[in-house]
């Protein structure tokens, strides 16, 4: 660091001055730097073509994307659009983890890149990408670097160099500013407007050229940087055989590294690799605003891009670059206003004009030229928030936020490029009236089981979430996998589509042309890769809800794992799932009769199992418990000829020596549903725990929640099982009663509330209470909705601490 | 001049500063101001400047959010009178201070408000004597520093303006829109005009926030400033050395600072405001203010209990001790959560490398019962 404040302090400044990239108009070869999505960056590019007169324009970027650059230039494309590229390392090339990767290269109208496209259309000159392709980037470069970094999504036009250099903290501490985006905004955005093109690549090349030298050699290695020079470079020299004026437009970190090397007799460029198209590609994708915000993380370009795009269509619209910032500025202020006022927000005309004096105050103090967004946003903080700057009372700044980030999507305009997948999810929400071109959440409600359509749309939003696209998410309806809230006939939706989307479908595409197939294909792979029964339900119940019949093939499948599956919770999970299907046939109008054949295979593996859950741990008998329980259900009405079967191996685990307490009681509480002769043997049970050690009572607790949880009437009958329990309670020393308090609670659960208050007025009277302290006041609804609440709060904080 | 005050005001204590700012200032002013808003940039934000004498260098005096005092400056140069919100000992006060001894030259135009301030103390009063022998003239009207600022052309401070009832604020409005006070006593000379480079700098903490709630038409007439604790553990314990020293200075006590105890009670009082450790503990936050500026002066206590009690060394029980006082102001409950941070958090960096002095913080701690 100190070497960084030695340098700002010129000392330094001076010999990497030394060090420069020639501007000049008459030679083979003309570098131009570039910050993605930089307005002033695009501003003086064009107003460098314009002089140059370029032959071809060679621009950064993966060379495996040329082909699709019409995709961008198309006069129905809308930005923001962005390169999708992707790689599957099945070839271990990268590393031995053959991982999947893929990482996006957006464009909004203030980016150079897209300009330079653009204006060689213009000019009927070639523009080529001349970066190494995807693949090879990765293969050159270390793990955790670059774009191997770890990181939820990859932008491959990541400035982090420029931004997060060293060189930037100290540079930001010596002008005075408050972070690196003030001090880029008010030196090259602004300042740069008014430069000529030969001043601001100048003043570009120098700070790119301080940053460079602040890098060392082995970052440059390990993030692919030095060999995706050298294949630009030499991709360049191949280009200058057959052009006489090139213009390169790299990122400035870059421009001195190429110049370097252009300027080197000889040139090694790194090998490439040919690699399948189905194991990488780049498709064109509509791109957000939001997504393309620099400020989400994604470190790629500016802050506020919707803003950078104004700026930029009003210099294209003649707006003098001296008086541009300060018309854009007033004009997102203004917008603020407006949308706050429309928020009951109270901003007075006074308030704007208050503001616009701030603003233009502080550029003046500041000695920035224009009002840039550092100077509107804290106009709007200054004279827009009445009181103390709280989240509450932040709004206007919320909304000028989101003003400046943008909330559009964009839209390819050629659809000879649009990946097959992408088109029929276009296809199907155009069909199905989804508007999937809003950067905002909506929200969609169907009617499950009235129109065909409806199922339809269901299956479609379902089959979008199997895919992993995250379109939608169900807010409401019944859960299948759960098995909870079955009773709703209707579904709600909340969906969007993301860059996430786009990227997701495309990774799908090798599975089929269509999102029907893709899914059909996916599940298919996943049952390939699955061992386990429950694995194999859950795809048969996500293809139920995808209205994906399973295939011949399939079925073999599922029916192979569950045979094979020897774990008996797997197996039980399992069972769950194929019996809720084998319910549901009907009301899903589903002809498929393999359900059934599945749950009886389940069926029959766990009567063999039940034996031996026995001595099951106590923090698997609740699960063994429900599973038991689950068996039952299902041999009442669907497997009834496997009853006997069944109460055999019930009968076996109930006289097996060691039990543990809560399944022994449910299997004990379902021979006495099927067999009232049982209830004898339940009180004997009961009576065991009673008159056993302090220990063993402690464990009668486990039992009778086993019981009632199976057999609950065996306590309504008669007054017998409650005394019992009474002398349980009774008997056990306080510190002891409230270990089991938790498992007698649950116990009790199981009734239904007026089966709790039938039983409660038992036992006042065997205390020959008046019965007036069973009555409490009914808890406010409002309270209960609080501590409902707050439960899933809870309960998704753990999830989320412990998943 | 300087030597004989306990506190003298800003424009007394940075004289130097001020002065070296005005010989080296090129900057435009705002009329009636001395100094242009980029020299008071300079001023409270430091920096050096260049004079017949040589280079001065001017101390950094407000710490944390360079861009807020770029707001105030230039709110100040504008129509909009200033208001500086926020929690208790976050040096709104001292920041008004500095903005007023900056642009005006002098800090000392103050209204105090109060559950007691009447609009008599705000606009003007008489003097009896001279009212009852000479009839109302200007002779016996008795100025508030409102007026006083109004005339003067400098700015009128107001100290926790929301102390003062809604009504008594009121006041104020019609002076912050037309620039006018007017004294109908003194019948057609009783019309003030407010002269150029008048402003009000109101102060407001957020602690009282309710007790007199400003009415809307008073808030339109301000830009408002939130002003945040710092919220940098080195920042603070950098501003409690060099605030002890300076009380040191004047109570004329003359030993070493010892910065681990300062940076203990920076990382104490930082903690405890933010709820949450450097190693990531959640700890229950006081309900007393847990500011900076409570902060140097348990700091301080400290220091002055060393030297005229001890052996001129910062003693940590003695420290705990006034930190206990300064935590359980409000409410016992405070008692525990300090408690329970010295349980948690201090035991937690008494065993890391190092925490030798953390040790000793917590068996200092043996004295919260």
């Amino acid at each position: 660091m100190a070497r960084v404040s030695e340098s700002v302090k010129n000392s330094e400044v001076s010999e990497v001055q030394e060090k420069s990239v020639p501007f000049d108009l008459d030679s083979g070869v003309l570098l131009f730097p570039v910050r993605h999505h930089s307005p002033v960056c695009s501003y003086q590019l064009i107003k460098t073509i314009e002089l140059y007169k370029p032959e071809i324009i060679l621009i950064e970027g993966p060379e495996n994307a040329n082909s699709i650059i019409p995709a961008l230039t198309h006069p129905d494309t809308v930005l923001p659009v962005a390169f999708y590229y992707f790689y599957k390392d099945t070839g271990k090339l990268v590393s031995e983890e053959a991982e999947d990767y893929k990482c996006y290269y957006p464009f909004i109208y203030s980016s150079p890149e897209y300009n330079a496209v653009k204006e060689a259309e213009k000019l009927g000159i070639p523009a080529k990408f001349i970066d190494l392709p995807y693949c090879d980037i990765l293969i050159n470069t270390s793990e955790n670097s670059g774009l191997r970094k770890k990181a939820d999504r990859h932008s491959y036009a990541d400035d982090s160099h420029i931004v997060g250099g060293k060189f930037h903290s100290a540079v930001c501490e010596k002008t005075g500013v408050r972070n690196f985006d003030e001090f880029w905004e008010k030196y090259f955005e602004i300042a740069g407007l008014e430069l000529s093109p030969e001043e601001f690549v100048h003043r570009m090349h120098t700070y790119c050229i301080i940053t460079r030298e602040m890098t060392s050699s082995e970052e440059l290695i390990a993030d692919g940087t030095v060999a995706r020079e050298d294949f630009m470079a030499s991709n360049i020299k191949k280009f200058s055989e057959e052009y006489k004026k090139i213009l390169v437009v790299t990122g400035g970190f870059h421009s001195y590294g190429i110049y370097e090397r252009l300027s080197r007799k000889k040139l090694k460029a790194p090998r490439t690799h040919k690699i399948p198209e189905k194991k990488q590609g780049c498709y064109p994708m509509a791109y957000s605003y939001p997504s393309a915000d620099a400020l989400r993380g994604y470190a790629s370009g500016m802050n506020f891009p919707y803003f950078c795009d104004c700026i930029t269509k009003s210099l294209q619209n003649g707006t003098e670059p001296c008086e541009v910032y300060n018309e854009q500025s007033l004009d997102f202020l203004v917008r603020t206003a407006k949308r706050s006022s429309k928020k009951n927000i109270p901003v007075s005309t006074a308030d704007v004009i208050s503001a616009k004096s701030l603003m233009t105050g502080l550029s003046a103090l500041r000695n920035c030229r224009q009002c840039g967004t550092f100077e509107l946003f804290d106009g709007v903080t200054s004279a827009f928030i009445k009181g103390e700057k709280t989240v509450s009372s932040s709004i206007p700044l919320d909304i000028l936020a989101g003003l400046a980030s943008g909330d559009g999507a964009g839209k390819i305009g050629d659809k000879s490029h649009i990946p097959p997948l992408v088109a029929d999810f276009e296809n199907l929400c155009t069909k199905y009236k989804l508007k999937y071109q809003s950067a905002s959440e909506e929200i969609v409600e169907i009617p499950l089981f009235t129109k065909p359509k409806s199922t339809e749309l269901s299956r479609f939003m379902h089959r979008m979430d199997f895919l992993g696209t995250a379109f939608g998410r169900m807010t409401k309806g019944p859960d299948l996998h759960r098995n909870t809230d079955r009773n709703r006939v209707r579904e709600e939706w909340k969906y969007r589509r993301s860059p996430q989307v786009d990227s997701a479908l495309i990774d799908h595409t090798t599975d089929g042309f269509t999102i029907e197939e893709a899914c059909r294909e996916h599940a298919g792979k996943i049952l390939t890769e699955k061992r386990r029964c429950e694995d194999a339900s859950y795809i048969a119940v996500e293809c139920f809800l995808m209205g994906i019949p399973l295939s011949d093939e399939q079925k073999i499948l599922i029916d192979r794992i569950t045979a094979e599956d020897g774990d008996f919770f797997s197996v039980g999970r399992g069972l769950k799932q194929f019996e809720m299907l084998c319910r549901l046939k009907k009301l899903y109008q589903s002809k498929d009769s393999s359900p059934e054949k599945y749950l009886e295979r389940c069926f029959s593996k766990l009567v063999s199992a039940i034996p031996s859950m026995a001595n099951v741990p106590e923090e698997k008998a609740d699960e063994c418990s429900e599973i038991i329980r689950s068996a039952y259900s299902t041999v009442q009405d669907i497997l009834t000829d496997w009853i006997e079967p069944f109460r055999s191996s019930l009968e076996t685990l109930v006289s097996s020596p060691e039990k543990e307490p809560s399944v022994y009681g449910v299997c004990t509480g379902l021979l006495y549903a099927m067999d009232s002769d049982w209830r004898e043997q339940a009180e004997t049970a009961v009576k065991g725990y009673l008159n056993g050690s302090p220990e063993t009572k402690k464990k009668g607790a486990g039992f009778l929640k086993g019981l009632f949880s199976s057999a609950r009437d065996i306590v309504l009958n008669d007054d017998s099982f409650l005394n019992m329990i009474d002398s349980l309670i009774t008997s056990l020393e306080y510190d002891d009663f409230m270990e089991i308090l938790p498992s007698l609670r649950l116990a009790f659960s199981y009734f239904t509330p007026n089966e709790i208050q039938t039983t409660a007025e038992k036992v006042s009277k065997i205390y020959s209470s008046d019965g007036n302290i069973l009555r409490e006041d009914a808890v406010d609804e409002s309270l209960f909705l609080f501590g409902e609440s707050l439960d899933r709060k809870i309960v998704n904080i753990l999830n989320n601490k412990y998943k | 001049m300087n030597e004989n005050l306990i506190k003298p005001p800003v424009e007394i204590r940075y004289a130097d500063e001020l002065s070296a700012l005005r010989e080296s200032d090129t900057g435009k002013k705002p009329e009636n101001w001395v100094l242009s808003p980029k020299a008071v940039r300079t001023f409270i934000l430091g920096g050096k400047v260049k004079t017949k004498d040589g280079t001065v260098e001017i101390s950094k005096k407000f710490y944390g959010n360079d861009a807020l005092v770029e707001r105030c400056i230039i709110t100040l140069a504008g129509n909009r009178g200033l208001m500086l919100v926020g929690e208790p000992g976050t040096a709104k006060t001292m920041l008004s201070e500095l903005l007023s001894a900056g642009c005006c030259g002098t800090s000392t135009v103050t209204v105090q408000g109060t559950a007691g301030t009447t609009e008599d103390m705000i606009k003007y009063s008489w003097n009896y004597a001279l009212l009852l022998s000479k009839g109302p003239c200007r002779e016996a009207l008795v100025p508030s520093p409102l007026l006083i600022g109004m005339e003067k052309g400098v700015f009128a401070r107001f100290e926790e303006i929301t102390r003062t009832p809604a009504e008594i604020q009121d006041s104020l409005i019609s002076v912050m829109s037309d620039q006018i006070l007017n004294i109908p006593e003194l019948g057609d000379d009783g019309i003030v005009f407010a002269r150029p480079g008048f402003n009000i700098i109101g102060t407001a903490n957020t602690r009282d926030k309710g007790v007199n709630e400003m009415s809307g038409a008073l808030k339109r007439r301000f830009n408002f400033e939130t002003v945040e604790p710092v919220k940098d553990v080195r920042l603070e314990k950098e501003i409690i050395i060099r605030e002890a020293k300076n009380l040191a200075k004047v109570g004329h006590i003359d030993m070493p600072i010892d910065e681990d105890s300062a940076e203990i009670l920076a990382v104490t009082y930082h903690e405890l405001r933010e709820g949450i450790t450097a190693e990531g503990t959640m700890v229950e936050k006081p309900s007393a203010v847990m500011s900076t500026a409570e902060a140097v002066s348990v700091f301080y206590q400290t220091i002055s209990h060393a030297w005229y009690y001890g052996d001129g060394k910062t003693d940590l029980s003695v420290m705990t001790e006034n930190l206990l006082g300064a935590v359980c102001k409000e409410s016992m409950d405070d008692l525990q959560k300090l408690k329970l941070y010295f349980n948690t958090a201090v035991k937690q960096k008494s065993k890391k490398a190092g925490g030798k002095i953390w040790q000793e913080y917590l068996k200092a701690s043996k004295i919260l019962k």
